[in-house]
This record gives structure tokens, sequence and C-alpha cells, in this order.
């Protein structure tokens, strides 16, 4: 009984909580875009070192992973292609059906994924161990703007990566897709291509490009959010676990609305 | 530095390289064309008894291209696409039709691609057209013969109705022949009869007549007495 009657307590608290959350979010965001009036006192080539070092780790170096996973997926997605679509008689969709699940879905969220739990963590663990390591208080003692010089950078680096890792990704899928294909039913590369580049449309293209700048802005600012957060080492891996799960979650959501607003 | 130079080449070559692959697709969507002046493209066919390599391809009578090669495919059924190497700048569309035909009663065949009346998308590289009408000499001729072999078996058959019918109409004179004959026999046989029951016939009016006047005189005596004095 008690219990019940504390329920709505503990609610309203939840949400007051996670209003407050978002009204912290609110004005951290605010004070990045200000922040960008001081982009003058900073040199161009500590930012630029910033940028490359970032899209290095963030895209060069997930390559590899990016890739084997991508033709996991397109070979996922043809053999089931294979063998169900003839059940319906609808095998000659296969390039439309890994336009649709691939290159519309599957590329730009699993390579968000990717993103998140490779370079978001770092990113939140890296600004965190900065910052109990009294290296961001020098910064500002120095009087470097930390929210530009560490945020604006990791999300340039960060939607340039993203950007590049959601093109190899649909590539490698259409290539693998391509290749399983090739093995089980015959499918002239010409047709296969000519399927694939007639369903992939420029609408697609703008929904991916559109993806990738946002998860690329969503990655980085999140993750930074919660690096700045923590104020001993013990709230270090709390921060940044929390960073990566509601970075998930913001990108489900995100992706989800585009979908929505892009196709129905 | 020397590492950050690496670096700055890793990661300007992973920017660039998809940033250029989109920017190729994008133009390829719109319908540009980097290739040169002529694109290729692929038309489906069924058989290739007219349409072979170096088979000229034509727009309203002007030629834009020829075929460069054509190849089978074995699924779902057998079939060929040829591959039609055409000026790139003759606008086609993707609806557009491919009709092969003979250009004269002695010439090679040609390929005469027609633009619909409602234009779609621009016909891009590497599409796939379906010839649709197929028009050979070879075609041709095998028709007329097959029409030929038609009216000959329909004028066999005309002829042999025409023979079995001159014997059924003989047969069908005589017969009617006799059967006049037999009703002249009958008209004759008849004709003694026939006086005679008219003959009767006027015996029997002149009772009829005498019955009539006896009636007019005496009609009561007629009735009560039941029989003629």
């Amino acid at each position: 009984m008690q219990m019940l009657l504390s329920l709505p307590f503990t609610v309203g608290k939840k949400a007051l909580k996670i209003w407050a959350g978002i009204g912290d979010f609110g004005r951290y965001c605010l004070s990045i875009a200000l922040s960008f009036k001081s982009l003058r006192y900073l040199r161009f080539r500590s930012l630029y070192v910033i940028v490359i070092n970032q899209t290095r780790f963030t895209g060069i170096d997930a390559l590899n992973f990016v890739v084997l996973i991508a033709l996991i997926i397109g070979a996922t997605v043809i053999i089931q292609a294979t063998t169900n679509l003839p059940k319906f008689g609808t095998e000659g969709f296969i390039g439309n059906l890994l336009v649709i699940i691939v290159a519309r879905e599957l590329g730009p969220l699993i390579t968000a994924l990717i993103v998140i739990s490779r370079s978001g963590s770092a990113i939140a663990a890296e600004i965190s161990t900065q910052k109990q390591n009294q290296e961001i208080l020098s910064m500002e003692i120095m009087g470097i703007d930390t929210r530009l010089y560490i945020v604006f950078p990791r999300i340039l680096a960060s939607i340039l990566s993203i950007f590049s890792l959601i093109m190899i990704f649909d590539l490698t899928a259409f290539i693998g897709g391509y290749v399983i294909a090739r093995s089980t039913v015959y499918i002239a590369p010409e047709a296969f291509l000519q399927t694939l580049v007639d369903a992939f449309s420029l609408k697609d293209l703008l929904a991916t490009l559109i993806k990738s700048i946002i998860y690329g802005t969503l990655v980085p600012l999140i993750c930074c959010y919660y690096g700045f957060k923590a104020s001993s080492k013990f709230e270090v891996p709390i921060f940044v676990s929390r960073a990566v799960i509601r970075t998930l979650f913001t990108i489900i959501v995100v992706n989800v609305v585009i979908s929505i607003l892009f196709y129905f | 530095m020397k590492q950050i130079s690496k670096n700055e080449l890793r990661v300007g070559l992973f920017i660039l390289i998809p940033a250029g692959l989109l920017f190729l697709f994008i133009m390829f969507k719109l319908g540009y064309s980097i290739a040169g002046s002529t694109k290729d493209i692929y038309l489906k066919i069924d058989s290739i008894t007219s349409v072979k390599e170096g088979t000229q391809i034509m727009v309203k009578g002007y030629p834009i291209g020829r075929v460069v090669d054509i190849e089978p495919v074995y699924k779902p059924a057998l079939h060929f696409l040829a591959t039609l190497r055409i000026n790139n700048e003759i606008e086609l569309y993707e609806n557009c039709s491919a009709v092969i035909q003979n250009q004269n009663i002695i010439g090679d065949p040609i390929i005469e691609l027609r633009n619909p009346d409602k234009k779609g998308a621009l016909l891009r590289e590497h599409d796939v057209i379906e010839g649709f009408e197929y028009v050979n000499l070879e075609a041709i001729l095998q028709d007329v013969h097959m029409l030929l072999t038609n009216l000959t078996g329909t004028v066999d058959v005309v002829k042999q109705i025409a023979l079995e019918s001159r014997h059924n109409v003989r047969t069908l004179l005589a017969d009617l022949s006799a059967s006049v004959a037999t009703v002249n026999r009958v008209l004759e046989d008849s004709q003694k009869d026939i006086l005679a029951i008219l003959g009767s016939f006027r015996v029997t009016a002149k009772t009829m007549s005498e019955i009539a006047d006896e009636l007019k005189k005496h009609p009561i005596k007629f009735l009560t007495q039941g029989k003629k004095d």
C-alpha cells in the first residue's frame, strides 16, 4: 500500500530528473554554440590535428570491423532473400531488398552503433580522465575554450567518419551480397548493379547524408557531455556506461524519426 | 611530423574515396556520364537469328550505333542480352522500344529504337530494354510459305468436295426423274376413279337438292314421317 502511494512521487521525481537532465543538456549545447565566437582565438592547426587524429581513430581504425560486419550483413540478407523470396515469386527483388534493408536502415544504424561502442565510449573515458587529471582545468586557466577545443573537432571528425563508414558499409554489403547471391543463383553483374542503382534513389542518398550528419553530431555531443560530468575517478566508468547507453537510445530513436519523415 | 603526414594521407583517402563514389553515383543518377561519347545499353532478345555483332542501331533511320556483344543468359529461360553501343548525344528514354527489322527485302536486319509518346526518365548506361517486336526476312518467308501451304490444302479440299458433289447431284437427278414418273403413273391410274367420284358427287348433290325441296314444301310431314314417300 505504501509502495502504491509512493509510486506517483517516484514517477514525478524521475520525470523531473529527466526534465532537468534535458535542460542541462540543452544548456550544454547552447554553451557549445556560443563558444564558436571564441573560434578566432584558437589556432587552426591545433583543431586540424585533433580532427585528423579523431577521424583516424573513429573511421580508419574501425574500417576492418565495419567491412567485416557489412559483408556478414549483406550475405545474411541475400541468403534469407534467395531462400525465402522464391516462395512468394519475388526473387527478382533481391537488389531492392538490399537497398531497403542495408542502405536505408541497417547501414547507418550499425555504423553508428560501431562508432558509439568504439569511439563514443573512448571519447567519454578520455574526457573524464582529462578532467580527473586537471588537464581541462589547466586549459581553462590558459584561456582555451575547452568546449570548443574538445567537442567541436570531435563532432567534425565524427561526421566525416560516419559518412565515409556508411558509404563503405553499403558498398561492401552490396559486394558481399552479390558474391553470395552469385554462389546460389545466377544474376548478371550488370543486371544486379542496374537493380541496385534503380532501387537506390536520391531520396535514400539524402536520408543517408542527413543520418550521417545527425549521428556524427549526436555521438560526440552526448559522449562529451557525460565525459564532462564525472567529478571523481570512481565515476568515470559510470558516466562512460551512461554515455554509451544514452547515445545508443538516442540514435535508435532518431533513426526511427528520420525513417518516418522520409518514407511515410 | 612524418606520422601526422601519413595520418593526413590516410584520412584524406578515407574521406575522398567515398565522397568521390557518392559524387559519381549522383552524376550517374542524374543521367550524366564521364565515360565518353557513347554508352552501352542492353537489349533483351529471345532469339539471335537476326541480331549479330555489328548489327546497326538506328533512330528514325539515322544510325546511332552498333551491337558490340551478345551473351546468353540461361536463367530463368534461355534468352540473350545484346550490348548496344550507342551515341550518347541522342536522347532516348527508359521506356523506349526496340524493333528488329529488315531495312529492305534483301537488306541486313537493323535495330530501330523508338522513343515513347509519353517520355519518362532518360535511358542510362547499362539500362535494359526489350526487343518486343521481331520482324525479319526469314520470318516473313516462313510465314508466306505457311500461308501457301494452307492455301494449297484448302484448294485440295474444295476440289474433293466438288468431285463428291457431282456424283451426288447425278444421283439426286436420277431419283428426281423416278419420282416424277411415279407421280405421273399415279395420276394416270387415278383419272378413271376421279371421273367416277365426280359422278357420285353429282348424284349426291342431286339427292341433297331433292331433300331440300321436300323439306321446304312439307316440313312437318318430313319430320314426323321420317322418310320420303
